[in-house]
């Protein structure tokens, strides 16, 4: 064996030393998710530490009813451009990925600016961008309205999925039961919103809470906080994210957000509708909103039969519980969303976890 | 297989790849007459055959273009089993209005890199099908070539303790391909595109070599898990020794793509019995494209069977499985 790097295993010796009794801490992202397969971080961990993965892929949390929105916009022979992770997606009736081999209009970009430049490329047909995302893309969606504005792009439109972080983790730390004891807080999401919109996870819930950046280490540090702040009976909210993140945020995008979104309820998969925890274009851009341009109602879906995904987004069972992991559920034939993006949890799981060894 | 039509998971390289060979090659198998999936066919009398398909948007990249591709693709094929690129047939199927000047460029580059490996053009065909038919151009290639090794070259010699040996830095060309359909430009980055051969033929004197794979669709994770699998070891790899350039990294950040599973186009994976790893690694070292080889792990008889582990850079466990369907970038 290798010895650990020492500044690692001063770490890992803190959180064998301060984990005393069995803990659950909630990482909230979906990057933190593969972040900790990646780097192997749960082979690191005490025995009585244990993680659970909590809503923070986007693809995961994009309702049935959102999909079934899209592919009507396909079939009535728009141009859908969306990020790719979001082409597997299912609903009952398919998903873009079917539609694509159908013959339908699917463009895979990786930046929303991109979406500009394809309405542009094609000025006899209707192109929508499928903006999904945390505050993370949504300020990239804000700019690409206001581009659009400005250079008449007439035929653009924008479905906003945008979903906002704040209002689910209120609901999940409201859920008596789920028994997470802190939260590993995003920090692409800190970095847009700053400290302040979390700040009753601590406060009003008695939670710790700490924002960390990607990398295993980082990833570390963060537990190793929590855990310092529980076993001292005390919750804040702290960041061991560096310089990245300021407290007060990015104002610029902030700005941006406020004045391109209104917040609306939405409905999450698996957990259903949560009041002010989407992203609705604002009256002032309504011209730029595919739901009003096309007449849409996003009804939130059914639950895909035997799917348990809003358990696994909150937490409530991990993948292996899932009686379809595995079986009916797989990367290539996924079920529910878990499994379709690269991170999400059932995905996530299927990859690296091969059972308890 | 689970689905009723062609998905381009099925092109990705991964294990649904492996599923439509086994699919497509059925009828060939139950009559005994069927191939070993191997990157290239040992022949009776000492001779090595591979085909392959190409394909690659867009047809220029930083590092090389289709031209290049091609006769590394199916040269480096005959390489990593211990055979000389020596004769190539080409067959291009090309789209009506694609332009000559083009098309001649593909060519000239071929020829560049047949002429630096000794390989001669033997066959050829071409097709053009209408507006539609393809898109564009595709390049088919078979190469034909002397094996040189002493005992043949596969995943049946793999043994416990043998020491695992990457040829350079690994993704480059997925990475580089990537980046021009994605337009994200990254300085720097550039295909790893080029012949084996010159790099291949001295190993072929060590006693201990056991095989050689280069890591084209699917990558290296791919390869080692084939390796894993069909030897029914366990593969033991260290995070920290696997080269990785920075361009290549940053990349897959952006997309969410682990550069375990990007492509590379002249790149080998190789393994050896530990008494020739120095050996093979200074070797390498002194050729063109290996400059950066590295031992990044060793074939183990241990737990888990089958499967391949790594040590992570901050020291925990993991496993490392073949990717599953089309790489797809993910949000943000
Ligand atoms: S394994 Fe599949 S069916 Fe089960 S919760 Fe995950 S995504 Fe849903």
């Amino acid at each position: 064996m290798i010895p650990l790097r020492s500044d690692i295993s001063l770490i890992v010796d803190g959180l064998h030393r301060l984990n005393t009794r069995p803990l659950s801490v909630m990482e909230v992202c979906g990057t933190h998710t593969v972040s900790i397969f990646r780097s192997g971080i749960r082979s690191l961990l005490p025995p009585d530490l244990r993680l659970v993965s909590g809503p923070g892929c986007p693809v995961c949390v994009t309702d049935q009813g959102e999909i079934d929105a899209a592919l009507s916009l396909v079939e009535r022979g728009a141009i859908v451009a969306t990020y790719g992770d979001m082409l597997k997606v299912p609903c009952d009736r398919g998903s873009l990925a079917s539609k694509r081999s159908e013959g339908y209009d699917v463009a895979i970009v990786t930046s929303a600016m991109d979406v500009a430049a394809l309405a542009e490329k094609h000025p006899d047909r209707e192109v929508v961008f499928l903006a999904v995302g945390f505050e993370t893309t949504s300020p990239a969606t804000a700019a690409l309205v206001k581009e659009a504005e400005q250079r008449g792009l007439s035929n653009l439109s924008v479905l906003s999925l945008h979903k906002r972080t704040p209002p689910v983790l209120a609901v999940l730390a409201g859920d008596p039961g789920l028994k997470i004891s802190g939260f590993l807080l995003p920090g692409h999401v800190c970095v847009i919103l700053g400290h302040e919109p979390f700040s009753f996870l601590p406060r009003d819930c008695g939670l710790p809470s700490v924002i960390a950046g990607f990398e295993g280490e980082q990833i570390l540090l963060g537990l190793a906080e929590i855990l310092r702040q529980y076993s001292r009976g005390e919750s804040s909210l702290a960041s061991v994210y560096g310089r990245a993140v300021r407290p007060e945020g990015n104002e610029k995008a902030r700005t941006l957000l406020d004045e391109v979104f209104v917040s609306r309820s939405a409905p999450w998969r698996g957990i259903g509708v949560i009041p002010d925890s989407g992203y609705a274009l604002a009256e002032r851009y309504g011209v730029f909103d595919a739901e009003r341009r096309f007449s849409l109602t996003i009804e939130p879906g059914k639950s895909l039969p035997g799917c348990r995904c809003g358990d696994v987004l909150t937490g409530k069972i991990t993948p292996p519980d899932c009686p379809l992991f595995r079986m009916a559920c797989t990367p290539l034939s996924p079920v529910g969303p878990c499994m379709v993006s690269s991170e999400g949890t059932c995905g996530a799981y299927f990859r690296f976890y091969k059972g308890d060894s | 297989m689970k689905t009723t039509t062609v998905t381009l998971g099925h092109g990705s390289g991964g294990r649904q790849s492996a599923e439509l060979v086994r699919f497509l090659v059925e009828g060939f198998m139950t009559r005994g007459i069927g191939p070993e999936l191997e990157d290239a066919a040992l022949l009776p009398g000492g001779y090595a055959m591979t085909v392959d398909g190409f394909t690659v948007m867009p047809r220029k990249f930083p590092g090389g273009d289709l031209g290049h591709l091609a006769v590394c693709g199916c040269a480096n094929d005959l390489a990593v089993r211990g055979a000389s690129p020596d004769y190539l047939g080409l067959s291009l199927v090309i789209e009506e209005g694609f332009p000559l000047d083009e098309l001649k460029d593909y060519m000239e580059s071929a020829a560049a890199t047949c002429a630096a490996i000794g390989m001669t053009l033997a066959a050829g065909d071409t097709k053009v099908v209408p507006a539609g038919g393809v898109e564009g151009v595709l390049f088919s290639g078979c190469a034909f070539g002397k094996v040189h090794s002493p005992f043949p070259l596969g995943i049946g010699n793999l043994r416990e303790g043998d020491i695992l040996i990457v040829s350079g830095p690994i993704g480059r060309h997925g990475a580089a391909i990537a980046s021009a359909r994605f337009s994200l430009e990254v300085e720097g980055l550039e295909s790893d595109c080029a012949p084996l051969w010159p790099a291949v033929r001295p190993l072929l004197s060590l006693g201990g070599l056991r095989c050689m794979r280069d890591c084209t669709r699917g990558g290296l994770g791919t390869v080692l898990c084939e390796w894993a699998e069909g030897s029914g070891l366990s593969i033991a790899l260290e995070e920290e020794a696997i080269p990785i350039e920075l361009q290549v990294q940053s990349l897959c950040d952006v997309l969410g793509f682990d550069p375990l599973y990007m492509a590379c186009e002249g790149t080998l994976a190789l393994a050896v019995a530990p008494e020739d790893g120095q050996k093979a690694l200074s070797l390498l070292k002194e050729s063109a494209i290996g400059r950066n080889a590295a031992v990044i792990g060793q074939v183990s008889g241990g737990e888990p069977k089958g499967m391949v582990s790594m040590r992570t850079s901050i020291g925990g466990e993991r496993l490392v499985d073949m990717p599953w369907g089309e790489l797809l970038p993910r949000i943000c």
